[in-house]
């Protein structure tokens, strides 16, 4: 079996599918490390812009959303996303007309079902991230995201921020969106620095104090809390003491 | 800055207000403003009793001139009291928004003085966050009932959501508890400031249109003897006649001893059961009539679609490849999304069982109302009704209390009778 491992960028995940469209069996990742059985071939795949605009081109003729949709579905932390994207793709070709409504096809819900993952972490997130104030006035937010999320995410909070400067941090990816109190952009970045503005703690008590405050005792329900607010992002809540009861 | 003892003293006081949710509006940021509204609302944090925090839910006061007999804060009870200036509220907010804690503020207030010097300062405050603060989020400000029209009118340009909570379901109930309020000091206001946001809505108006988000109310079920057909059916007119967003039901809870109320909480599942019929009253297609009779309860045993479909055994089962939208809403267990998939995925191949389980739609409950391709996999009359009761069981009754289960009133002898194990 043929296996293609792509950079993890859309451009060769793009040539991938080029090189990797006539052939039967084989599989598209860009997890690099995974278990390979005795008899498969791996072959790294640089970005190409030609085969890549013209699988781009193809897809745009077909379905003019696809090409959305599959940036959506590389964002998720699946190691299946690549293989999942590209049966999407055939499927596609092979029906020569959008098929996003067809909704009992195995292609089309592993993909719906990538795509429902991300922008639903986009919205959790758009409510979950939480900003502190550095000393100079900007706000900084670190984070965790499970997909890769952060430039889907800036937009939203720059429409709301007006001409605040502001950074939003995935640590784990080592990128942040930053602003500058007119537009944003991309960024990588290792480790962050950051000095807390005086009043900052005083907030975070009366917020947590707030939390507090505001639960209902007489009324429990632990089980419905963590399902709408997963304990893996409790680590960036100042509500939850900035901890992960798994840890 | 504001101390955090009254913060909490204010929380307090407000917490029992059950509506939190942002949604509805879609106000935008206004140049060197602050904050936006997201019209599917966002919540930004969950407390340990399941409920979303949305908004900064605070009272401006909680120093009661009246003496509700099942309000925490009236007149005679024994509680800390506190107020906070408008400036303070303002500030907070703004604090508290940019860190992204909150999606706006949820201003409610006791009526300290009269009830039109308390909506004076809740509207100042409102009109000091806009104008002077540059807030654009989201508001949902709560009216003062009692309180001068023109007073409401200026308030409600400003907010995006106002409510006034209706508290009991009954003129007579509201007469013994809440002598202060009247039905029409609750209603009559919910219906001027209908009538302005439909004229509003009617004209176009851009800027400063009323209430963008409509009004919602509040009830508290189980501390009055109204029946749940009588609560659904004041929602029904609610929402078709006065055209509310939303209704709210609060289980109650004892937080006040009074020999006019009951000693015991009312429980979750009753609540739970209202919300369920509130949704099919609203999202389904369903009038109040086909779900519950004007004196009698909801079934505890089966939720409201369920025991609809029970009743109505003759329509069933349908077709899955041909019903209408209309009658797959109907189908116990197939909620709108799932009827709505359905829709777009048979336009394109028959559909069978195996793939609506693929689909991901559920179909623990729907399999005794369906037949896919002609195929009928559930069971029938009796053995259905008991393999449903189970479900519900096991579905409802992992995570509660014992106190809740007496609910079920008994659920293991309904289910004895049913297959005739008595």
């Amino acid at each position: 079996m043929k296996i293609y491992i792509t950079d993890g960028s859309l451009e060769s995940f793009y040539t991938a599918v080029f090189r990797a469209y006539r052939e039967k069996d084989c599989i598209i990742t860009s997890c690099a490390d995974r278990q390979l059985s005795f008899d498969s071939v791996t072959e790294n795949i640089a970005a190409d812009g030609e085969m890549a605009g013209r699988v781009r081109a193809k897809l745009d003729r077909t379905d003019r959303y696809a090409a959305g949709d599959i940036d959506l579905a590389l964002r998720s932390c699946s190691p299946l996303k690549e293989q999942t994207a590209f049966e999407y793709i055939r499927l596609l070709v092979q029906k020569n007309r959008p098929v996003r409504d067809m909704l009992s096809l195995p292609a089309v819900i592993e993909m719906t079902e990538l795509i429902r993952k991300v922008t639903g972490e986009v919205h959790k997130m758009k409510g979950f991230l939480r900003f502190m104030e550095t000393a100079s006035g900007a706000m900084y937010a670190p984070y965790s995201p499970d997909n890769d999320i952060t430039d889907l995410l800036a937009p939203h909070f720059k429409a709301r921020m007006g001409s605040q400067k502001f950074a939003i941090h995935d640590i784990k990816r080592k990128k942040a969106a930053l602003c500058d109190g007119h537009g944003w952009f991309m960024a990588q970045v290792g480790e962050a620095e950051v000095y807390l503005s005086e009043y900052e703690k005083a907030f975070e008590c009366l917020w947590k104090r707030y939390y507090r405050s505001v639960n209902i005792k007489e009324r429990p329900h632990e089980k419905q809390m963590k399902g709408y607010m997963p304990v893996r992002y409790w680590k960036f809540l100042p509500e939850k003491d900035g901890h992960d009861p798994r840890q | 800055m504001l101390d955090a003892t009254t913060l909490e003293i204010l929380t307090e006081s407000a917490k029992y207000d059950v509506s939190c949710s942002s949604s509805g509006s879609k106000r935008v940021n206004r140049k060197g403003g602050l904050g936006n509204a997201s019209v599917g609302g966002i919540c930004h944090s969950f407390t340990p009793d399941g409920r979303c925090i949305s908004l900064l839910k605070i009272l401006m006061s909680n120093e009661c001139a009246y003496d509700c007999e099942y309000c925490p804060n009236r007149r005679s009870s024994g509680v800390r009291r506190a107020r906070i200036t408008p400036d303070e509220i303002c500030s907070l907010t703004v604090n508290f928004y940019k860190r992204n804690y909150i999606e706006g503020l949820f201003l409610s207030s006791a009526v300290f003085d009269t009830p039109n010097r308390t909506m004076e300062l809740l509207t100042e405050t409102v009109i000091r966050l806009r104008k002077v603060y540059n807030f654009n989020g989201y508001i949902h400000l709560k009216g003062i009932p009692h309180a001068d029209e023109a007073l409401v009118m200026k308030a409600a340009r400003h907010v995006d959501r106002m409510s006034y909570n209706i508290e009991l379901p009954s003129e007579r109930s509201l007469k013994l508890l809440a002598p202060q309020k009247t039905k029409d000091s609750l209603i009559l206001p919910m219906k001027k400031l209908q009538s302005a946001l439909i004229y509003d809505r009617e004209n176009k108006v851009k800027r400063g249109r009323i209430l963008p988000a409509g009004q919602t109310t509040q009830m508290i079920v189980g501390a009055s003897p109204e029946s749940d057909g009588h609560i659904l059916r004041l929602s029904e007119y609610l929402y078709r006649n006065i055209g509310l967003k939303r209704v709210y039901y609060s289980s109650y809870i004892p937080v006040v001893k009074s020999g006019l109320l009951p000693a015991e909480p009312a429980g979750l599942l009753r609540e739970h059961r209202l919300y369920q019929a509130d949704w099919l009253l609203r999202f389904y297609g369903f009038d109040v009539d086909e779900l519950c009779g004007e004196g009698e309860n909801l079934d505890a045993d089966y939720d409201p679609k369920c025991a609809w479909a029970l009743k109505n055994m003759q329509l069933f089962p349908v077709e899955i490849n041909r019903a209408p939208l209309e009658m797959l809403l109907r189908v116990p267990g197939i909620g709108a999304k799932g009827a709505y998939r359905i829709i777009s995925a048979r336009k394109f191949s028959p559909l069978n069982f195996d793939d609506l389980a693929k689909m991901r739609i559920v179909l623990k409950r729907a399999k005794h109302f369906i037949t896919c391709r002609g195929k009928f996999y559930g069971c029938e009359g009796n053995a259905a009704r008991a393999a449903l009761l189970l479900d519900e069981k096991s579905n409802f009754c992992g995570d509660e209390e014992d106190r809740q289960l007496s609910l079920f009133s008994s659920p293991s002898a309904a289910l004895g009778a049913l297959t005739g194990e008595l």
